[in-house]
């Protein structure tokens, strides 16, 4: 029953999850999808819980084998899917045959592509979580030759009489372009800033090609701090804006250093990181002031559409047959503290 | 040390998904006591939605899924924690499973290993050995888990003056190296950039990926430097660092 998936061309990939919850408190980021709401859907889609290991690929083609029918989703960044040869749509179940190549080539528009395979794939856990953590070096980074573990197969799942898609599910996408729209609220530092904090609303930001999964570093007209008196160490949140240098200002990721001595000017909101994590090196960011009120009210509409998603792959895969025992593997709850 | 006053705090909204608490008596120490206390009344009170709290000095970042809990919700249940602290501050000795623990690190300082002891020495107006001398006089309390990767943040040394931080933080500092900065201190558990003046490196071992908790020490436990020479530095290579007292599972006087 246990099958293997060998990476035949890795770019830039990893296997993640949601992220190491526990860790912010023992000084390690929370880390995990960047994307998270493209994670979500793609382990949904995939009939997995929201917080099974998937394969998050950034920016680079992607290809690999396995040796046995499965079924994936891909969601994120606009790119075109292959498998064995054959365009499939992003943002559905896709069955995949065995030995069938599943290709991800020229990501566009975005950064990140989410990868999620029915029954997900074995991977080491720290903390309970499987994200990589580049600072002390743990994950699984995927190369040439790599093997994955998968739990379950799935029988090929064709339309009957045309070999077309199968699903239409229509999960609405999130909107990505070389514009984008970040919504943030006030930073709990904000008043050292005084009257020049507002500079932040008043123009676009450049995406910096420094940018990665800890921060991403943003060229405009920064806000300028009125003292320059020493900030103790604090937690930061993940989405913290801060203006470290006069150069740039820094959007913390949710690879942050959990602790900063920075003063925190603003908070990207949920919704508004799941835009960061698909900004392009000159890409332009603007921000867009909301309330912590407005933003949980829009957080929960997107969980929403989500829950809705559940609901009918569920529906879907138990007329399918999908999914059923044997071989269900429970995992722990996507929120497990 | 015990009082019937809810301890004094501000709570700061801090996105969707965090609040900052932070203790605002005159008290720096009663402050610190206050939100690592706090972060252990939330780490063990199972409420649904809550990820962690990461308690530094006088602050503590609550971090929450907004899809379960709102920020005001959590603001009315960190109100309920610190009005139990307040009140029971003894019972909560439970809530700690072990007394502190004390280390000793031995540091090679200088050299290779300490690349900006000389400038600190230079901008403290002491010499080198005056500097070794004062970073390993004291026993030093970790008052928090700092970046990277469980950091022990520290007070002191007792130096002159605070230690500027570098102009140009380096890209890579080794496991192990020992800096200071501002009036802290810390030991780097793993590789990383840095901004902190490195003074010296121990050989000893202290982020292992294989252990749980990763590191050893929490904030509570102490700390000491001792100085060794560079040609005793490969002895320690591969020893992990070790509490010098075993763990108290019974302390009579919590964290």
């Amino acid at each position: 029953m246990n099958g293997r998936i060998v990476v035949e061309q890795p770019g830039n990939s990893v296997v993640t999850d949601l992220g190491r919850f526990r860790g912010p408190r023992f000084g390690l980021p929370v880390n995990g999808a960047l994307d998270q709401f493209s994670a979500r859907a793609a382990n949904i889609l995939a009939g997995n819980e929201d917080n099974a290991p998937l394969l998050e690929v950034t920016a680079l083609d992607f290809r690999m084998r396995a040796d046995q029918d499965f079924l994936i989703a891909v969601t994120g960044a606009p790119l075109t899917l292959t498998v064995g040869g054959r365009e499939q749509p992003q943002w559905e179940p896709v069955s995949v045959r065995a030995g069938e190549a599943v290709a991800i080539r020229g990501i566009h528009t975005g950064l990140r592509a989410y990868l999620a395979i029915h029954g997900s794939v074995d991977a080491p856990l720290l903390m309970g979580s499987c994200a990589p953590d580049t600072v002390i070096g743990f994950g699984l980074k995927l190369g040439e030759g790599t093997v994955l573990g998968i739990q379950r197969s799935v029988a090929p799942l064709r339309q009957p009489y045309f070999d077309i898609p199968l699903f239409r599910l229509g999960l609405e996408r999130p909107v990505m372009g070389s514009e984008l729209v970040v919504d943030v609220t006030d930073g709990p530092d904000v008043a050292e800033f005084g009257d020049s904090a507002d500079l932040l609303f008043a123009s676009g930001y450049t995406v910096s090609g420094r940018s990665n999964h800890i921060g991403l570093r943003l060229g405009g007209e920064l806000p300028e701090r009125l003292s320059n008196a020493e900030v103790l160490s604090r937690g930061v949140p993940v989405g913290a804006v801060e203006v470290p240098n006069r150069e740039e200002l820094l959007v913390l990721h949710r690879g942050r250093g959990v602790t900063a001595g920075y003063p925190v000017l603003a908070v990207a909101t949920s919704l508004g990181l799941h835009v960061l994590a698909q900004a392009r090196p000159g890409d332009v960011v603007r921000f867009r002031k909301t309330t912590v009120a407005e933003a949980t009210l829009a957080y929960r509409a997107s969980m929403r559409q989500l829950e809705s998603l559940r609901t009918t792959v569920n529906t879907v895969f138990k007329l399918l047959g999908v999914g059923d025992e044997p071989g269900w593997r429970e995992l722990p709850p996507a929120l497990a503290i | 040390m015990s009082t019937n006053a809810t301890p004094a705090v501000e709570i700061h909204e801090s996105g969707d998904s965090a609040v900052r608490v932070v203790a605002v008596s005159a008290d720096p120490e009663r402050n610190w006591d206050t939100v690592h206390r706090l972060a252990g009344w939330l780490d063990t009170c199972d409420a649904e939605g809550l990820h962690g709290a990461v308690p530094t000095y006088d602050s503590v970042l609550v971090e929450f899924d907004p899809a379960v809990v709102s920020a005001k919700q959590l603001r009315a249940y960190v109100l309920l924690g610190l009005r139990q602290l307040g009140l029971r501050q003894l019972d909560l000795a439970g809530s700690s499973a072990r007394g502190p623990l004390e280390f000793e690190v031995p540091v090679a300082y200088g050299g290779d290993f300490g690349p900006d002891l000389e400038k600190v020495a230079e901008q403290q107006g002491i010499t080198v050995a005056e500097v070794i001398a004062l970073h390993s006089a004291k026993s030093y309390t970790i008052r928090c888990m700092g970046a990277p990767a469980g950091s022990p943040m520290m007070d002191g040394p007792d130096f002159p003056l605070p230690v500027p931080r570098l102009k140009d933080p380096r890209l890579s500092v080794p496991a192990g190296a020992i800096a200071v900065a501002g009036r802290q201190a810390v030991i780097a558990p793993a590789v990383a950039p840095g901004g902190w003046c490195v003074i010296g490196q121990t050989p000893l071992t202290v982020l292992d990926l294989g252990r749980d908790p990763l590191v050893p020490y929490r904030p509570g436990d102490t700390l000491r430097f001792r100085p060794i020479s560079h040609e005793e530095f490969n002895d320690y290579v591969g020893s992990h660092l070790e509490a010098l007292n075993p763990a108290d599972l019974h302390p009579e006087v919590a964290l």
